[in-house]
């Protein structure tokens, strides 16, 4: 095999990050190569945890809660004319506040209870976020 | 700290970590270290060799830094010609124990190995749909999900909380099957341009798949164009990632050789 240190050709649509940060090289390294029956073992603290946590996303209420809250919340960048606040109070509006503030703490709770494949991704606005301002 | 291996004051028992088997006439780069700064050498048996350094045995738990020296030896030797990675974190007690326990007893399928890696390199392709394009689609081609989404949206999620599992149900299905189409629309590309592949289907709603791609040197330039063509015309929906080229990690094998 011969690596070479790689260029970029074409028009640039596709991506080619160098693997840079801890995370990338987790990412593309960890478990991974052969296992030889070694007297001990250099072992790395907290990292393996947090790479199969992850990975792990089990198709279950939690995960179509999440799916659910995805598909609602995309009014919240498409729409133009009316923003986060002016929603909040429909929803405030709507019901007993008290009620709705304690329902969307549970959704909350359940869509976070879950360790998610978000932690990889901290760009990704989580939907408690959204709605925290809420009560504030 | 523990730099060098012949330092004077032994701070310890020294054990011999080894990063992976390449071929025992690979000449190792000047001057490379791995773990703790300490040289790389080879320990040679017969047509095989592994790539080793000394360890303290005593030193404290590994960190970030270990795993990046790790990758960065089997980067290096990558450069030289086939190698085959040990597993992140393996040391023995010593050199000799690399050779009777290690190099020994595998050296048919040390040699098998190197032989049918030899002139390739692995690739990391990861395809991801635009989150809110991708969610756009699937109410607009869904009416089920579009009628439950509007129910649904500004209502107190205690009070339609059965619709709410419903509809992300419905999604999760819908993004499924647009994960298969589009997954096999490239993989259909890519495949006669590889040796070998493992693919990782996506579970987030943004993910489409992570695959592994084995690369002849000679089909590279191919394989990049290739994916270039594909990552221009799928840009609206998809971004196409690739990283590499990589040691083969992914094609060694998983198992304990034992």
């Amino acid at each position: 095999m011969t690596v070479t240190s790689s260029q970029r050709r074409g028009g640039g649509y596709l991506e080619r990050p160098a693997p840079s940060g801890l995370a990338d090289v987790i990412e593309i390294i960890l478990d991974k190569g052969i296992v030889i029956d070694a007297y001990v073992r250099v072992s790395l603290i907290g990292i393996e945890i947090l790479t199969v946590d992850a990975r792990i996303v089990i198709a279950s209420v939690d995960t179509y809660l999440r799916f659910a809250e995805a598909t609602n919340r995309l009014d919240l960048y498409d729409k133009g004319g009316k923003d986060l606040p002016e929603m909040l109070e429909g929803v405030t509006e709507s019901g007993a506040s008290g009620k709705t503030s304690g329902a969307i703490k549970g959704v909350k709770k359940a869509i976070s209870s879950k360790s998610d494949d978000d932690e990889s991704r901290p760009a990704k606005k989580s939907p408690s976020r959204s709605r925290r301002s809420q009560s504030s | 700290m523990t730099h060098g291996v012949d330092g004077e004051a032994d701070p310890g028992e020294r054990g011999t970590y080894v990063y992976g088997v390449v071929r025992v006439d690979q000449v190792l780069p000047d001057g490379l270290t791995g773990l703790d700064g300490s040289h790389v050498r080879l320990v040679g048996h017969e047509t095989v060799g592994a790539a080793v350094g000394s360890i303290y045995l005593e030193r404290p738990p590994g960190r970030g830094a270990d795993l990046v020296a790790h990758t960065e030896v089997l980067e290096a030797l990558a450069m030289r010609g086939p190698v085959v990675p040990v597993r992140f974190g393996s040391v023995l007690p010593d050199d000799d124990t690399v050779l009777s326990e290690v190099l020994a007893p595998r050296l048919d399928r040390f040699d098998e190995l190197l032989s049918s890696l030899g002139g390739q390199a692995q690739f990391n392709l990861r395809a991801a749909y635009h989150e809110a394009g991708i969610l756009q689609e699937v109410i607009s081609e869904n009416p089920a999900i579009a009628g439950l989404r509007d129910f649904t949206r500004d209502r107190d999620p205690d009070a339609v909380h059965p619709q709410l599992v419903r509809l992300g149900e419905l999604v999760a299905r819908a993004v499924d099957g647009k994960r298969a189409s589009d997954s096999s629309f490239v993989l259909e590309q890519v495949r006669p341009l590889v040796t070998q592949d493992v693919v990782e289907p996506g579970r987030a709603i943004d993910q489409v798949f992570d695959a592994s791609f084995l690369v002849a040197d000679d089909r590279r330039g191919e394989f990049e164009d290739l994916l270039e063509a594909l990552a221009e015309g799928m840009h609206e929906r998809v971004r196409l990632q690739l990283t590499g080229p990589l040691p083969p990690y992914d094609f060694v094998g998983d198992d304990a050789w034992d």
